[in-house]
């Protein structure tokens, strides 16, 4: 490969990259003045697929004040950007006060946050210890 | 002393000036931006690794601008500073896009830009696994006198980093690098493992070699209240890596291996440094290497350079 192939082969590439990053799925605005309601039964699907044992898990955390508050700074940090500082999704992202998100269990939605629907654009929060993953999910349980 | 000898050489020499120069004006430019688009929170799964990759990729949209230094001592040579800056890009959920500049300056010698890397991490499985792979392929045109060692292959050693480098930087380097990075996340811990196979795309067959680290959070749970100095704001971890031969004799011996501690400060504002020193464990590494690192995390940067097109 010549240093001429190679530039083409660069300048194609990052053109690619450009476009991708133009053309990627639209983010929401960390202030959440622009929130609306999203019903996105894709995520709903995501959700639905976690396994039946997922259902018994228990939060270590229910019933704890400070895991909603350690719940709703996580929240911050890590989800607002993207579901809107109150939760109520923004463009693709989900509203988290809707009625089938507050039906799953806390194991369902811990195994979610796990795994993400990370096709769809929701990544996966395995890297967060096990531990702040059940704090969000306090957090998204006192929504209601 | 020594440093600041290095220093007071760095201001006479009109290649270190230039470094600086451009140095001064990324600096602009990041201060710039960060400053216009920061905001106030912002949170990444980071592991604090300088050498291994974790299955973590970068959010989508979000962009990590990270400033980091290796410095290393030479037997049978100077010892160097090599400084290095990265662009991280999450495009996807399940592709993270990376660009770095690399630089070096050598004690008693000079300073040098000595190129670019494009790398490109995509995560084949949607879900969490107990072991979860990722492809990592790479594009690096740099020269011989590349010292950032951001990986180490092949026969690698310290000795390749003794020679002037008016001599090294004339062998330009165009890389294929690829990885199989393994990764596993238990009880806090992150557990990765990486398999690199790197080819000259203009000679040399393929050298290979590896790289593996442990990591955990002083503390895993979150306190309730927004805080710098938390013990969950800081990771420890450590990482091995070295060389594995090449093609046509794979081997441990004749390379160079390294171990090293690693502590990372992560702040919520999507601030976080990381120090790491390094020993070399056989007479082919370099005694001891210290690489130090800042970054910034830009939530939501993709939808901003949207909107400058709308």
């Amino acid at each position: 490969m010549n240093r001429q192939t190679l530039s083409k082969f660069l300048l194609v590439c990052s053109i690619a990259f450009g476009m991708a990053v133009l053309g990627s799925e639209a983010s929401p605005n960390p202030n959440g003045s622009h929130e609306h309601e999203t019903d996105d039964r894709g995520v709903l699907q995501a959700i639905a697929q976690a396994p039946a044992k997922t259902r018994e898990w228990k939060n270590p955390y229910e019933d704890q004040p400070d895991a909603v508050l350690a719940g709703k700074k996580l929240f911050m940090q890590h989800c607002a950007e993207c579901h809107g500082a109150h939760a109520r999704g923004i463009g693709r992202a989900l509203n988290l006060h809707l009625p089938y998100v507050q039906r799953a269990t806390p194991g369902e939605l811990e195994w979610f946050l796990r795994n993400g629907n990370v096709w769809a654009g929701m990544p996966s929060w395995s890297g967060l210890p096990e531990q702040r993953r059940w704090q969000i999910v306090s957090y998204l349980k006192s929504l209601h | 002393m020594k440093v600041l000898r290095f220093i007071s050489a760095a201001l006479c020499d009109s290649s270190w000036r230039r470094t600086y120069a451009r140095l001064c004006v990324g600096l602009f430019f990041y201060l710039f931006f960060a400053g216009l688009i920061i905001p106030q929170r912002a949170g990444a799964q980071e592991t604090p690794y300088f050498v291994t990759y974790s299955h973590h990729l970068e959010e989508p949209g979000n962009l990590e601008i990270e400033l980091s230094t290796n410095y290393a001592t030479q037997t049978g040579g100077n010892d160097f500073i090599a400084p290095w800056v990265e662009f991280e890009y999450g495009v996807k959920a399940w592709w993270t896009s990376e660009f770095y500049l690399d630089s070096q300056g050598t004690f008693g010698d000079s300073a040098l830009f000595t190129g670019f890397r494009w790398e490109n991490r995509f995560r084949p499985l949607m879900r969490e696994h107990w072991i979860n792979p990722v492809l990592y392929v790479e594009y690096e045109n740099t020269n011989g006198a590349d010292k950032t060692m951001i990986e180490v292959v092949g026969f690698d050693t310290q000795a390749d980093h003794a020679i002037r480098n008016a001599i090294a930087s004339k062998d330009h380097q165009h890389e294929l690098e690829t990885k199989l990075i393994l990764s596993s996340d238990y009880k806090g811990w992150n557990i990765s493992e990486n398999f690199i196979a790197e080819k000259n795309l203009g000679h040399d067959p393929w050298e290979f070699g590896y790289a593996a680290g442990a990591s955990r959070p002083l503390r895993l749970a979150a306190a309730p209240e927004v805080c710098n100095l938390c013990l969950e704001n800081f990771l420890v971890g450590a990482e091995f890596y070295g060389g594995l031969g090449a093609s046509w004799n794979l081997s441990m011996s004749g390379t160079s291996h390294y171990a090293a501690q690693i502590v990372a400060w992560e702040l919520p504002n999507g601030v976080s440094f990381r120090v790491s020193p390094g020993f070399g464990l056989n007479s082919n590494s370099h005694t001891f290497l210290l690489r130090w690192g800042v970054s910034y995390e830009i939530e939501g940067f993709g939808r901003k350079v949207r909107s400058w097109f709308r």
